[in-house]
């Protein structure tokens, strides 16, 4: 692929947010797991590091 | 962006959110450790408590466990001490027992040979009831001739003396005879020759003979006439009986009666019943001697 022909089809490509959506969706299932974890722990053991 | 890159992000996506959901699938179905800690540790401790009142309950079972094993070894040893005692009053029972029975067999043997000897004294009281009835029919047998003898004496008695006197009176006469005689041959001067008696004189008076038939006859009463107290006998004259004796009439060992011949035929003779003690039958014996 040449310079070229990379500035001859550079034409404007509209941001696709997909994978962002995607990428925050991961990020919101990892937050809201730990979240889980970390409510679980905490009114379980009454403490989130230290083993009681 | 590149396609690597999407599909990382895709990936990373993907396993994030297969990953987050095993985490949370575990944190959702795990165990709560501390809520089992502090049920294990309420269990001990309830544990520790029933432990505790239940060593309390032991210690006073063993208490009260030692107190009775110790009224129990008391009333053993009370028991044992009445044991003694009536091991002791057993064995005196049991003498005085044996005691009684020896008595009872002492009394029992004593009693057999009492009833023996009852017995005995009465088949000798027997013996001699008869004997003495056998005595009373001789007794009154004997009398009866005692009363004829006695008859018979004074009847001789009268004999002698009327003899007597006859004798006296003849001797009178003889010596007013005599007398008379002698004058008459003094007149005449002669002298009366010695008188001698016709009948001779006797010699001394024998001893009287026994009372009884001198002859032993023996017959059976062979006819009863009981309304006119007769009876026939099945000998007569030609057996040697005679008017005025007397037959004994027995039945075995028994004393029937007395029959005095009153009429005597050849071959039978007929009799008076005399001291009759039982009713005379056909077939007893009649003999003159018993």
């Amino acid at each position: 692929m040449s310079p070229e022909g990379q500035l001859r089809s550079v034409k404007p490509v509209p941001l696709s947010n997909l994978y962002t959506i995607i990428l925050a969706l991961a990020f919101g299932v990892v937050l809201a797991t730990a979240v889980f974890v970390a409510y679980k722990c905490y009114f379980d053991y009454g403490t989130l590091f230290k083993i009681p | 962006m590149s396609n690597l890159t999407k599909t990382l992000i895709v990936l990373l996506t993907i396993s994030s959110i297969f990953l987050c959901g095993i985490v949370v699938t575990y944190v959702a179905n795990a165990d709560n450790y501390r809520q089992k800690y502090d049920n294990l540790r309420k269990d001990r401790d309830a544990l520790n408590q029933a432990k505790d009142s239940l060593t309390k309950q032991l210690n006073e079972k063993i208490q009260q466990k030692d107190d009775i094993e110790k009224s129990l070894s008391n009333d053993i040893a009370s028991l044992k001490s009445k044991a003694g005692d009536l091991q002791t009053t057993l064995s005196n029972v049991e003498r005085e027992k044996a005691e009684l029975l020896e008595r009872v067999n002492s009394w029992a043997s004593i009693t057999k040979d009492f009833s023996a000897t009852t017995e005995k004294q009465t088949q000798t009281l027997n013996a001699a009831l008869e004997d003495v009835k056998q005595l009373k029919a001789e007794q009154i047998k004997l009398s009866q001739e005692l009363d004829q003898t006695s008859a018979t004496l004074v009847e001789k008695t009268a004999i002698i003396e009327t003899v007597a006197a006859e004798k006296k009176r003849l001797i009178e006469e003889k010596a007013d005879l005599e007398s008379r005689l002698d004058k008459l041959l003094q007149a005449g001067g002669k002298v009366a020759a010695a008188s001698s008696p016709v009948t001779p004189e006797k010699g001394t008076a024998l001893p009287a003979q026994p009372i009884g038939s001198p002859i032993s006859l023996k017959g059976l009463v062979s006819q009863v006439d009981a309304k006119n107290s007769l009876a026939t006998i099945s000998i007569g004259s030609a057996d040697g009986v005679k008017e005025g004796m007397k037959f004994h009439v027995t039945r075995g060992d028994e004393f029937i009666c007395d029959i005095l011949i009153v009429n005597v035929d050849t071959e039978k003779a007929v009799g008076v019943l005399e001291l009759v003690q039982q009713p005379l039958k056909v077939g007893d014996n009649a003999a003159t001697n018993l």
